[in-house]
């Protein structure tokens, strides 16, 4: 399958954790990754599963990398009727009240142009015992299952 | 590309370096040099305790060591066990990312009375360096002057219960200190008004989350300026938060122009916009900034600097985090900078096949390599008690017990 993995972050967190989920399942897929700070609502294309890692920053709001991109989704007002994605959260849960908010408001985003959520929301918890990729690989390889379903592809 | 670069200082400035660098060109030899036997500077010694998932960087710059390549000299200090000129002669790129770690002072009369305290001082006790001063007695009524994150930071330690530090690196002995440090009120002053102090609003609002405090905010004024909205919105939010014990006190608009007090600070003097004002107190914790630590020359060498903006000091010599910015920005502008200024050194290496790089360090006795750290860190993390998730070794004779350095490492 083709999946591109994009990634919103503050202080890099989510750039490893998108390139170990990279690693993991390269040996299966076609895989590219990207910042989102260097990828453009244009460039989404349907024939690609995407799986975005991201992580919350100030007061639950997207991270530095994922601004840009949520500025230009505002702008060009993409349709992403035909694109399929699914999103894992960093975030800590000292911030109660804002905990995870970042990927919940770029899933949003992705759902209000009209993109298809696939699976649930992880999120991982920075003060948290769990290991991001501990979460993150299940997570993936669970996404990527229900995607291939979905599309009536073979894994 | 390949070539030897030498970092000093294995801070966040100096880690986000070497990951940048390496991801650029995995072929370089990176070399992270520090004067502590451990890594990771302030992530370690400046992040407070009870942020533990700010500390999760760390995995960041293990990775660096363990699968970038690049390699730990700890317990090594430029200018003392090794000149930089010989450091320089070394290796292609030498960066200075040392940070800057003594606290600067008020500048009044009276600033230096016994019961004035830097944040960095009181920071480091707190968090066990092993170059920290005991911790010392505040009595009942500190006052902390700054507004910055790092005098939040000390007012939110000063005020939690001791149930309160849970899942945190707090030492034994600091938190016992804390426990029983006998305070009763903690008043906090800005020379700004609240609208332009500096601390984050989500800092802020953390204080609403304490369980034995009583919070007063005095003229903390208005704004129609979205960024000090939200600071003031913070504030307005905690204003009058709790009925606990220890009751803290929100001043701004305080300039303060002299420590007073017999031998010993006992009351602060500001000046205010409707005239002076004496704050009484039992010690004074000043976190107003901080400045280079003796050691490097950081004032000329930033004096005489090619393009400090760019983080060019000399030819093959540069800087980068808070030694070539100041104390300002937290661990995202340093991760930015890291990464900009990867791109400027890159861009101007040429490597020379001659230098002798880490051989530089030859005859040095005790230095710990990252192995050593590992071996520091398994000891530490093991050793954490109920309610902790790690005792620090505070010591530096500890810490090379531990991390086995051997003499004369080759
Ligand atoms: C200043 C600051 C603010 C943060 N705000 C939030 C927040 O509002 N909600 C949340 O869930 N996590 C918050 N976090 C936690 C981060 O999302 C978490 O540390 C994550 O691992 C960072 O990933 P990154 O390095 O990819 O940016 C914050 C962290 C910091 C340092």
């Amino acid at each position: 399958m083709k999946i591109t993995i994009l990634y919103g972050t503050e202080t890099g967190n989510a750039e490893m954790l998108a390139e170990d989920i990279q690693s993991e399942i390269e040996a299966d897929h076609e895989i590219a990754i990207s910042n989102l700070e260097d990828f453009a609502p244009g460039e989404f294309d349907a024939e690609c599963f995407y799986l975005l890692v991201c992580s919350t920053y100030g007061d639950g709001d997207l991270p530095a990398s994922a601004q840009p991109f949520a500025d230009a989704m505002e702008a060009e007002k993409p349709d992403l009727g035909a694109i399929h994605f699914a999103i894992f959260g960093l975030g800590d849960s000292e911030y109660d009240e804002t905990f995870n908010h970042g990927p919940k408001k770029l899933a949003e985003l992705m759902i209000a142009h009209g993109a298809h959520q696939v699976g649930e929301r992880v999120a991982h918890d920075a003060s948290g015992s769990d290991m991001a990729e501990d979460l993150a690989f299940p997570w993936a390889e669970a996404v990527i299952a229900e995607v291939s379903e979905k599309l009536g592809e073979a894994a | 590309m390949s070539g030897k670069i030498a970092i000093v200082g294995a801070g966040p400035s100096g880690c986000y370096l070497a990951q940048a660098l390496l991801k650029k060109a995995p072929d370089l030899q990176v070399d992270l040099v520090d004067q502590l036997p451990v890594p990771y500077g302030l992530v370690r010694y400046g992040v407070a305790a009870d942020h533990q998932g700010t500390k999760g960087v760390a995995r960041q710059f293990a990775r660096v060591f363990e699968r970038q390549g690049a390699r730990f000299f700890g317990n090594v200090a430029i200018g003392r066990d090794v000149t930089l000129d010989q450091l320089r002669a070394a290796y292609d790129v030498v960066v200075l990312a040392a940070g800057l770690s003594a606290d600067r002072k008020l500048g009044v009369p009276g600033d230096d009375l016994p019961g004035v305290y830097g944040a960095g001082r009181l920071t480091r006790a707190l968090f066990e360096h092993p170059e920290a001063e005991d911790l010392p007695d505040l009595g009942a009524h500190p006052v902390i002057v700054g507004n910055g994150n790092v005098a939040i930071d000390l007012l939110r330690l000063l005020a939690k219960a001791p149930d309160e530090l849970d899942g945190s690196d707090l030492g034994e002995g600091p938190s016992r200190w804390l426990a029983e440090s006998g305070i009763e009120t903690i008043t906090i002053t800005g020379r700004s008004p609240a609208a332009r102090a500096k601390f984050d609003a989500v800092m802020v609002k953390e204080l609403a989350k304490l369980s034995d405090v009583r919070i007063e905010v005095v003229g903390a004024g208005d704004s129609d300026d979205a960024t000090e909205m939200k600071t003031l919105e913070a504030l307005s939010a905690i204003h009058g938060h709790g009925a606990g014990a220890k009751r803290i006190t929100f001043r701004f608009g305080l300039t303060p122009k002299a420590v007073e007090g017999e031998g010993r600070a006992q009351a602060v003097r500001f000046a205010s916009e409707t005239g002076e004002e004496v704050i009484p107190c039992t010690s004074v914790l000043t976190a107003i900034g901080f400045e280079a630590a003796p050691g490097l020359p950081r004032d000329v060498l930033i004096s005489e600097a090619t393009d400090t903006e760019a983080g060019r000091l000399a030819p093959g010599l540069f800087a980068a985090g808070w030694f070539r910015r100041g104390p300002r920005g937290t661990i995202p502008e340093n991760r930015a900078d890291a990464k900009a200024l990867a791109s400027v050194i890159l861009d101007g290496l040429s490597a020379d096949p001659s230098r002798v790089g880490c051989e530089v360090f030859d005859g040095l006795d005790n230095i710990v390599d990252y192995a050593g750290w590992c071996r520091i860190d398994a000891a530490e993390t093991e050793a954490a008690p109920e309610g902790r998730c790690r005792t620090k070794l505070a010591t530096r004779e500890t810490m090379l017990g531990v991390a086995g350095a051997r003499e004369t490492t080759k």
